[in-house]
């Protein structure tokens, strides 16, 4: 079965992939910059500061000369990363030898920066204009909102009483990986779909927002413009309000995009008008490796396979719905049970059974998420052996060889098949093989060089 | 001369592969699939079955589960 797996890295994985022209008029801004290096395996950081001051290329044979031996590979990792960024040039001397140099606008970029300090374009507002600024937890209830909010008109859009401002052929953008639509039917949620339902919201956002930036040249928006402004979102502060007159045409166009995904929340005052930072955005530029943020949980799960969920959330319900039955609703519980019928539902649409420990480990209500373990050991074996029992039987195409002439020439064959890694089964005795189709060719050729 | 003949091999534990001869033994003999009984756990049929064989599997999975009706 092939695993189709939403792969949810960072951002520097996307800048990395930018036209070299894109990428030098990126490294202009010095945010991005700073977000780059902060990026960069501690190896990386090193050099680039190592070099920040150097104008001439510098021997790659020196660069290794300052590791041991044994660091040899994380040497290597580093340079290709600094080398994949354009943050390092590689070039050829006269000598022959390779030689490195720091990308001249990325160096003055870094350079200014780490002189004068970085300055954003833009101040906070004073206190006196901007009354009732949210509090932090406030925001983050609002992100949280906004986020969820989308979330259900992604996956369907009559779940939502007030949809967001978003324009369906966004909508669209987004849903086209999720969901799949046959004529005239409703639309279904894909394998990625599902996956995509249980991930993390960090892992989620950043889905959506690479899937927004890919998007971006056919809304003709340069990626480039859009990649810059919101690495600079990620450097403002949580909670403090921004101008929004402080913002070129471009942003302001984006920045209610952004505001519909919980990524800013937009305030208005008697004259000016505001955006707030939440967390999402400054979530942003850092990797998805690192950010440990933690909600607060809300599902139960007891011994007797009966799922509790103290949610008064709809998208909620809709995912716990995935893999479990929901017996009753109250106002702010949802009750279920998993079933065998209701997993067997999953696993057909893809989910697997680390899918669903996963997510309701990590969902875990305050009051057992310190327990350990968190989830009845009970519920979550046996949840793998259901998906386990679905995998009883495997089934391989092959050929099945007999009537070898002599040992040497089954021994032979059978080592042919080995060296391709694709021999299922052999019994020496009687002399009998079973081979993978695709290896076939290759053994056919091995008997017909023994003739 | 070698010989080859082109089938799916099936990889499985002992009461599946009991069911598995069983189903064989249970059809007329002009669709009997399996070619070779390898050993206890392995067997090689004719490619055409697997369908047929992971649709019989579900069905008996089926039969031998209970819903609660609403």
């Amino acid at each position: 079965m092939p695993e189709v797996r939403i792969i949810a890295k960072n951002f520097m994985d996307m800048v990395a992939s930018m036209p070299a022209m894109k990428l030098d008029k990126l490294y202009e801004n010095g945010f991005i910059c700073e977000a780059i290096l902060r990026s960069l395996p501690p190896l990386g950081k090193k050099y680039v500061l190592q070099l920040l001051h150097i104008d001439v290329p510098v021997a790659a044979k020196l660069l290794e000369e300052w590791v041991l031996p044994d660091g040899y590979t994380k040497h290597r990792v580093a340079i290709d990363r600094l080398v994949q960024l354009r943050v390092f040039v590689e070039a050829v001397d006269r000598k022959n030898d390779k030689t490195y140099k720091l990308n001249p606008t990325f160096q003055k970029s870094l350079q200014k920066l780490l002189v004068h300090g970085g300055t954003l374009p833009r101040e906070p507002m004073p206190s006196n204009i901007t009354v009732r600024l949210p509090t932090l937890d406030d925001l983050e209830a609002y992100a949280l909102q906004q986020w969820e909010c989308f979330l259900l008109q992604l996956i369907s859009s009559s779940l939502v009483e007030k949809p967001s401002n978003i324009s369906s052929s966004l909508m669209k953008v987004f849903q086209r990986r999720l969901l799949s639509q046959r004529d005239k039917e409703a639309p279904k949620l894909t394998e990625s779909g599902f996956q995509f339902l249980l991930m993390e919201t960090n892992a989620q956002l950043w889905y959506i927002i690479r899937e927004y930036i890919s998007n971006s040249e056919e809304r003709g928006v340069d990626a480039a413009d859009l990649i810059s402004f919101m690495l600079e979102l990620s450097f403002h502060v949580i909670g403090e309000a921004y101008n929004i007159n402080s913002l070129t045409d471009f942003q302001r166009s984006i920045i209610r995009d952004l505001a519909d995904l919980g990524l800013v929340k937009l305030q208005q005052g008697r004259k000016e008008s505001w955006f707030i930072p939440t967390k999402l955005a400054t979530n942003l530029s850092v990797s998805l490796a690192d950010s440990s943020s933690r909600k607060e949980g809300f599902v139960v799960v007891e011994t007797n396979f009966r799922v509790y969920a103290y949610s008064t959330s709809r998208l909620h319900c809709e995912i716990l719905r995935l893999f479990s039955k929901v017996e009753y609703q109250l106002p702010n519980l949802i009750v279920g049970a998993i079933t065998k019928e209701s997993l067997y539902n999953a696993f057909e649409n893809g989910i697997t059974a680390e899918q669903i420990i996963s997510f309701l480990q990590q969902n875990a209500h305050p009051r057992v998420a310190d327990r350990t373990p968190t989830v009845p050991e009970n519920v979550t074996d046996q949840i793998r052996l259901w998906e386990s029992d679905l995998n009883r039987v495997e089934m391989t195409e092959a050929y099945y060889y007999d009537e070898f002439p002599s040992r040497d020439v089954f021994e032979g064959a059978c080592d042919t098949a080995r060296e391709w890694n694709g021999l299922l089964w052999e019994d020496s005795k009687k002399m009998h093989m079973v081979v993978k189709t695709g290896v076939h060719t290759y053994v056919r050729e091995y008997l017909r060089s023994q003739k | 001369m070698v010989n080859a003949i082109k089938g799916v091999f099936i990889s499985c534990d002992i009461p599946m592969a009991q069911y598995i001869i069983n189903m064989n033994a249970s059809v007329p003999a002009s669709d009997k699939f399996i070619i070779h009984i390898l050993d206890s756990t392995h067997m090689f049929v004719q490619p055409q079955v697997e369908q047929m064989i992971r649709s019989q599997i579900a069905k008996f999975r089926e039969d031998n589960t209970y819903v609660k009706p609403n």
